[in-house]
Formats: structure tokens, sequence, C-alpha cells
């Protein structure tokens, strides 16, 4: 199974170990992704988009316009990026208007959007075209007894009108895979509540408020970890976590993981080839009760 | 942080064309249809930041309060989480409502509650007409120019944090630009503006 992989800027600098353990996972799985050539910033949610919609619009029509040549489905793994993109592709093939003004942009540097490709994120098509059962069959390490809490966060299954795979209020793709590759979920009241995003750079404190809530009630659950689909809920969740626990005097220390880690560890591939020496909670405890089974 | 003492609405005179102008706006056709259930105020998961809960928002905009509307802190605080959305009865894209508020805000140079929202779009689309791509550090520095040392300092910290887990790109990717970026960035932006 081949598709046009978008990887969006975070996956090139800070969240690189996600696409590692993506790429290392995928070899199991016969899931090839190919890099959409000279790709750019999606626009990132609304960052480009309350400064200037059309240019956020137009700046996602490119990547979709090269992408189409490639005649394949566009996947990212990041959230935010699957958004962007499947917001853009929206309007795109809904609002003449919109697509007029766009085209006007983009035709002149020689590049065409029939409106043609499917957005879709890694998650969807782990569910929908590798399939569960396909994940089990290739788990060789027991992750018996391992407590995960599933963080979907907000722009994988929330947005309407997007290529939707999982329910909004109860999602359960992340909660089957890691059924799937043996660990136990466990149950906690925060897993589709928001992270607080680029908050984090704007309004720190609002951030670090939001940020504590799926913290402090997946550490109360007893989870040894918590797994996410997206770089901006795991830079919050992981990367801050230190200022959350400094700024509010408790002490949280618990892993954050990328599912693609979770499932690269189930599949035997060595911690190093999944990026885990780069997440900055250490998932040391973690890595010894795997070890342990 | 927390702006959550209702601060007085003001008796502005209102606009009548307010309601026009947002119905124009992406996303804001809907605008109308909003019938004050408060289901979006009672699922917003950053109301305790925010002056007025989004329903307040939209109910201001139906008054024609566009001052009051564009200078509340809930248009910035608002994450794009979508629970709202997903949410609403009336299919009322709030999120995006928002969006089109924070750039009405920014032509119409109303001052932000937090004053570093307005420079965050600003930089941030400015790093990606100037790359192609974003480039995190320079986003950081140059946000926090002119906030307080302390923030300074505690930003190195995160700094270093990520650096040592090789989590910070000192250089910026860029694009070869074969397909021409400059151009359509250019071309948008213009196209864009002059909307």
């Amino acid at each position: 199974m081949k598709y046009a992989y978008f990887p969006g800027c975070s996956i090139h600098a800070s969240a690189k170990e996600y696409a590692m353990a993506a790429h290392a996972v995928n070899k199991f799985l016969d899931v090839e992704l190919v890099e959409i050539q000279d790709w750019n910033c999606c626009g990132a949610i609304d960052a480009v988009y309350a400064y200037n919609p059309l240019l956020s619009i137009s700046l996602s029509a490119r990547n979709l316009a090269i992408a189409e040549s490639m005649k394949m489905d566009v996947v990212t793994l990041c959230s935010a990026c699957f958004f962007t993109l499947s917001r853009a592709n929206n309007m795109l093939q809904e609002n003449a208007d919109i697509k007029g003004k766009v085209d006007k942009a983009i035709n002149d540097a020689g590049l065409k959007y029939a409106g043609g490709v499917k957005v879709r994120h890694y998650m969807d098509i782990l569910t929908n075209d590798v399939g569960f059962e396909k994940i089990r069959q290739q788990v060789k390490t027991s992750l018996k007894g391992v407590k995960v809490a599933p963080y979907y966060g907000c722009l994988l299954v929330r947005p309407t009108g997007i290529q939707r795979f999982d329910d909004p209020e109860h999602p359960t793709s992340m909660d089957r895979v890691i059924e799937a590759v043996g660990a136990e979920t466990v149950y906690y009241p925060d897993k589709t509540r928001c992270c607080g995003a680029s908050l984090a750079i704007t309004d720190e404190e609002v951030m670090m408020e939001m940020t504590k809530g799926p913290l402090v009630t997946a550490k109360n659950a007893k989870a040894d970890c918590i797994v996410t689909p997206c770089p901006m809920c795991h830079f919050n969740l992981d990367a801050k976590q230190k200022d959350i626990e400094s700024h509010f005097g408790i002490d949280i220390a618990l892993p954050v993981l990328y599912i693609t880690q979770l499932i690269g560890l189930a599949f035997g591939i060595p911690p190093k080839e999944l990026g885990l020496n780069r997440n900055v909670v250490s998932p040391g405890n973690l890595l010894q009760k795997v070890k342990l089974n | 942080m927390n702006n959550n003492q209702s601060h007085q609405v003001t008796h502005e005179t209102p606009d009548p064309s307010f309601i026009e102008e947002i119905r124009k706006m992406l996303g804001g056709d809907r605008i109308l249809d909003c019938i004050q259930c408060g289901v979006c105020a009672g699922s917003c998961h950053a109301r305790f930041a925010m002056d007025h809960s989004p329903m307040q928002v939209i109910k201001m905009a139906h008054l024609g309060l566009k001052q009051d509307v564009l200078s509340s802190s809930t248009i910035w605080i608002c994450a794009s989480c979508y629970t709202c959305a997903s949410r609403c009865p009336r299919g009322l894209n709030i999120p995006a409502i928002m969006s089109g508020f924070k750039n009405m805000a920014m032509k119409n140079n109303v001052p932000a509650p937090m004053e570093l929202k307005p420079k965050f779009h600003k930089t941030f689309t400015e790093i990606v007409g100037k790359y192609g791509r974003m480039h995190e550090p320079e986003l950081q520095m140059k946000l926090i120019q002119k906030t307080s040392p302390k923030a300074l300092l505690h930003n190195a910290s995160l700094g270093l944090r990520m650096f040592r887990k090789g989590k910070l790109k000192l250089q910026p990717s860029k694009l070869d630009s074969s397909t021409h970026f400059t151009e359509v960035f250019k071309k948008a932006a213009s196209a864009g503006t002059t909307e």
C-alpha cells in the first residue's frame, strides 16, 4: 500500500521520532510512504488562516496540487496538518469562488489542482487499510500488563467535513491498536480534551492549565504512559511536562509515546530505532516493564 | 492569565453592518442560526481564560457590538479544538468564526488583550513565506524579544531541554523552489489582503 506522504514541519524537527517509528513499523505492515516533493507548510490550523485565509488555503493547495500527480491518497502523521489540508481540500471542492482565487495563485506557478485528492491521517490507514488483525499478527514482544492512556486530542477526530474515520465523542481507533499490540487501555475522562495547542507559545499559563488535565487524570488512572497521534499534543504533554510540574507543584513523570513508538516496541524494534531516546520524559520504567515480560 | 472576570460590555452604538460582514466571512454564513443553547459555552476547554463565552460573543455579534467582539479575549484564546463545532446543534463553525474575528481585529488594528497574539500570526506567516516551512526557534526568538528576562530564562531552559534531545533544529528546512513556492506565496498573500 503506497501513499503520498506529507510530513509537515514538526516531523522534520521536534517530532522526528514519530516518523522514525512510523517508517520502522511500516515495513512490517506493507505500508509505503512516498514523500511529496518540495512540500511546504500547510498553514498550521489557524496560524496563517487568521492572518490571511486565502493564503492558508493556497499553501495547502500547492501541496495538494503536487500530490495529485502522484495519484495516491495523501497521508500525514500530524493531526494539525491533517485538519489544515482537509479544510483547504473541502473548500476547494465546495466553494467555487475560493477555488477560482486559489487557482489564480497557483496556476501562474505552473500548478493545477483538479480537486481529486483524498487527505487521510495515518491512524485512518492503520484502522481501515492495514486493519487491527494484521497489526496483531506482527507482535513479537509482549506488552502484557502495560497500561496505556490513549490521548486523541482534537483534530484527529473532531472537525466536521474531514475524512472522518472515528467517533468525535468516543473515539476508539487508538484503543483498538493498543489492544491489538497486547497492552491494556485505561479509562480516564480527558482523552478528547484539548491540550491548548499553540497557546504554548502565546499564552503558556493557559496551555499549562489545559494540558495538566489529561496528564493528571491519566496518572490517576495508573497509566504507565500516554500515547498520542499528534506532534503538537506531544510537545505540550512531553516537552512541557516539567514546566507544568513546577508551575503547579505536582509530580507527574508520565512518559508520552507516539502511537507508532508503542507499536514498534510490540514489534520488537529496538527503542533507539523508534527514537525513544528523544522523548523528553524518560520512558525508562516503561521499557523495564516491557523487558520483564 | 485568567481573564474570566466578565468585563462590562460597553454601551457602544450597534453597528448594523457587522452581521453582514460576518456572513460574508468564510464559515460565517450560518451565524444567525445560533439559538443561544449554550452547548459551546459548556463544552469550551478554554472558557476559564476567556472574558466572554463563545455563546456570548455570538450574541454580541448578533447585536452588532463590533468593538466589544473584536476586543474580547475570547476570540484570541480559542484554540480551534472544534469541540463546540462538533457539538453545535445548529451547525455553526464557531472556530472559523473566531478566526474570522481575529482577522478582522488585525485588519482594523483593534488592540488584542494579549499583545503576543496578532504578532504570533503575523510572524508565523512571515517565516513560512521566507523558508516555505516553519522554523520554530526563529518564531520563539521573534516573539520573546519584548517580554521579561524571566521569560527569556524560562525559554532558554525549554530550548536546552529540546536541544539535548536533538529536537531543536537550528537550521531552517528550505524548499528547492522547483515549483515556485515564492510566487504562489506572494500572489496568494496579496489576493488575500485585498479581500
